[in-house]
């Protein structure tokens, strides 16, 4: 018993050791920093003074529409992104499922690809492809009598979307892929015997038994688009487009900070970020373990990958 | 030996550089005890970051030609792309360069957030008397002097000669005309468009609104005014509006590759610019030589007047302990001819020296065939003459030019316009001003 202690403690160690260098000491400071704001007297020249503020900077960012509104767009993006995101990698991923054997590798490979070109460069690509003039894209749409601006204030949402899915849909496909080839093919034949078609198979028997892949793809992709910061970021700059510099709370915190030097302000609105996103963890991982608690006999623990559990109980 | 020999070589370095941090410490009036221990110490040396064109080569020269002081240049993005962020990171994080390049618009931001320093006992009286009145004003804030400007930027109309004959357009001199012009370019060409509105770049508008006698931040006793709500703002706001609102302006971001396509294809055939702009267009479109000319940009009332577009200062940092040598080099690039020359030799820059006796080195260095041979130069001194006095930069130019852009880009036909991007702008800036704890009206 002691052994094993002594074992546990120092594989554990270095865990901590680096949560805490990179994760608690960090969001420690950014919570001092939001305590604190620059004051400055006369007419602003004779340099600052760091006065404690207690809670002003939440309330400033709180109080700040744009602040507000980028937590909006979040609602916006979700809505208009996860569905289509969930959507379109389970469709791929039941298409492959049912695909010759050497088609299946092929497509694997070809719809993960994206996901390897780093998100800035797939952001500047996105944005060449959408710019009226340069665009073969937006030449073949206004050609084709479809005109829509990419960078007007509707279309600015839509992009960043396109952006995402062309970015993650073939990743969430991959582990949808992976659970549905955990599934264990007696129960697939036994359908089939029974008289079950392709379809009735995959919208009957695949997609309840890779629910819980589903779940966690959407648990993630909810927590992830909190960040969401790189791909509007490169939209605001250099486009001129309806992106704004405060478009998601991420880049609120990034202009407070860098645009504005508002240290103080950018901590505060990194903070309330972090407490949603927490507070959203939370209620989501709480929310996915009652339920299969209800109807799984395993009640596992939601953050375990869905894959290894299904070849578990395979 | 060699060990204990490499010992004492350490402590007498050590001490020298103790020494050389005390007095240089020890305050920018103390020269000659400052320049006494360093000197014996080799050649000191100091760190830069810059944009302009022609940064590298104005370096390499001074390196060349000094032997005392060396600069280490690092070429960092332009202020607002990047590299202002970049700055203002580096001073909180104790590692700024010793000398940074700044635009006059944004230097009372660097000011007031404390990370720049005193230049006045380096940077006298008597250099400064060698520099266009205007560019000093802009670097002197609060009574001290805190930045050497390089050049004074006038805006400046660059246009398609060859496309402006063919269409047979006047080169406009007032507004008026210009709005005209720019009908008889559509007309002319149903894709082609004398100019373009930059939804990505206040600062242009804001040199617009200079031009026509502006003033949007005015210090006074204490207080900061806030003005942008004056006749002169309305009117220029309400004139591009109506430009863009009948389409006789392309809305690109500056310097996108959609702006620079369009030049190239020649469905934008004007930029309205400022002096340096000759070398950007210069180096962008060099197949386009010869084909272009520069006119003084068009006023109201037909007299000259111009808004300052950009121009650069060079500033030296809270803690840099180089504060003498940083401002030899800055003063050197400002306002010397070698200094001048090197850059605009380069070919790519097309600056305009606020060092008012230097114009003629510049005029010279510049190759000027781009313009088929046009004194350019006596333009820009034309021009920069012109530049109204009155106006000045806030502490808060980050904030007012970041709302106003976000607001640009939101512009649409019957939706939000430039005067509510205007105004959101000035909300924004006297928010900015009360939450930092200073006094506005506005």
């Amino acid at each position: 018993m002691k052994a094993r202690t002594r074992a546990a403690t120092i594989l554990l160690t270095p865990f901590f050791l680096l949560f805490t260098a990179v994760m608690v000491v960090p969001i420690g400071y950014a919570v001092w920093l939001s305590l604190f704001t620059e004051k400055q007297s006369g007419l602003g020249f004779g340099g600052t003074e760091t006065v404690f503020t207690g809670l002003d900077n939440y309330t400033a960012a709180l109080g700040d529409r744009a602040f507000r509104e980028g937590f909006g767009v979040l609602l916006g993006y979700c809505l208009l992104y996860i569905p289509l995101l969930l959507a379109g990698a389970l469709g791929l991923a039941l298409l492959l499922d049912s695909a010759l054997a050497r088609a299946r590798r092929f497509f694997q490979l070809a719809l993960f690809l994206p996901h390897a070109v780093p998100g800035i460069i797939a952001a500047l690509i996105w944005v060449y492809l959408y710019t009226p003039q340069l665009s073969p894209v937006v030449q073949a749409m206004e050609a084709g009598g479809i005109g829509f601006d990419f960078f007007s204030p509707e279309g600015a949402l839509p992009s960043v979307v396109n952006i995402a899915l062309w970015e993650w849909l073939g990743y969430n496909m991959v582990i949808f892929y992976a659970a549905l080839q955990a599934i264990d093919r007696s129960v697939l034949e036994a359908a089939t015997v029974d008289g079950a078609g392709a379809w009735r198979i995959a919208f009957s028997v695949k997609v309840p038994l890779v629910k819980a892949s589903l779940a966690m793809v959407a648990l993630f992709t909810i927590i992830g688009s909190l960040q969401l910061f790189t791909e509007p970021l490169i939209l605001n700059k250099g486009t001129g487009s309806a992106v704004t510099s405060t478009w998601t709370p991420n880049m609120y915190a990034y202009t407070a900070a860098f645009d504005r030097n508002d240290y103080g302000l950018a901590a505060a609105a990194s903070v309330l970020l972090a407490l949603t996103a927490a507070l959203l963890s939370f209620a989501v991982t709480r929310m996915t373990g009652r339920r299969k608690a209800g109807t799984a006999r395993t009640p596992a623990p939601a953050r375990k990958p869905a894959p290894a559990r299904k070849e578990r109980t395979a | 030996m060699t060990r204990s020999w490499s010992r004492t070589s350490r402590v007498i370095a050590g001490t020298a550089t103790a020494l050389a941090v005390l007095t240089a410490c020890g305050g920018s009036g103390d020269d000659t005890a400052n320049s006494t221990a360093n000197k014996p110490n080799g050649p000191v040396t100091i760190t830069f970051w810059g944009w302009a064109k022609g940064s590298k080569d104005v370096v390499d020269a001074f390196n060349a030609s000094h032997t005392d002081i060396q600069v280490k240049f690092e070429e960092i993005p332009s202020g607002t792309a990047g590299g202002y962020a970049k700055i203002s990171n580096a001073v909180k994080a104790g590692n700024a360069p010793d000398l940074v390049s700044i635009e006059y618009s944004s230097l009372p931001e660097f000011v007031s957030s404390g990370a720049l320093q005193d230049i006045g006992g380096q940077f006298t009286e008597a250099d400064r008397a060698k520099l266009l009145p205007q560019t000093v004003e802009l670097t002197t804030l609060g009574g001290k002097s805190w930045a050497v400007p390089f050049d004074a930027a006038p805006q400046a109309f660059f246009y398609r000669k060859d496309l402006f004959a063919k269409y047979k357009v006047q080169v406009p001199t007032t507004w008026d005309a210009f709005k005209q012009a720019a009908e008889q370019v559509k007309k002319a060409d149903a894709k082609a468009r004398i100019a373009t509105f930059f939804p990505d770049d206040p600062t242009t508008f804001e040199a617009m609104a200079w031009q026509a006698g502006a003033q949007w931040f005015k210090a006074e006793n204490d207080t900061w005014k806030i003005d942008t709500t004056d006749a002169a703002t309305t009117k220029v706001a309400g004139y591009w509006q109506g430009l863009l609102d009948a389409g006789l302006v392309h809305k690109n971001a500056s310097f996108s590759p959609e702006w620079t396509g369009s030049l190239k294809n020649g469905t934008t055939i004007g930029y309205l610019g400022a002096s340096w702009g000759a070398g950007v267009l210069k180096g962008t479109l060099p197949e386009q030589d010869g084909k272009w000319g520069v006119a003084p940009m068009p006023t109201w009332d037909g007299k000259p007047a111009s808004g300052m577009l950009g121009g650069t200062s060079f500033a030296v940092t809270k803690d840099s302990k180089q504060q003498a040598a940083a401002v030899t080099f800055a003063e050197w690039m400002s306002t010397t001819e070698a200094g001048v020359k090197a850059r605009i030799a380069s070919g790519t820059s097309s600056a305009f020296p606020a060092a008012t006796a230097l114009r003629p080195v510049a005029k010279k260095a510049f190759d000027a065939s781009y313009y088929g041979g046009q004194d350019i130069y006596a333009l820009f001194e034309a021009a920069g003459a012109s530049i109204s006095p009155n106006w000045a930069w806030g502490p808060t130019t980050g904030t007012t030019n970041t709302t106003i852009k976000d607001h640009f880009g939101k512009i649409t036909q019957g939706g939000p316009g430039i005067a509510d991007a205007v105004k959101a702008g000035h909300d924004a800036t006297v928010a900015e001003l009360t939450k930092r704890g200073l006094k506005v009206e506005g």
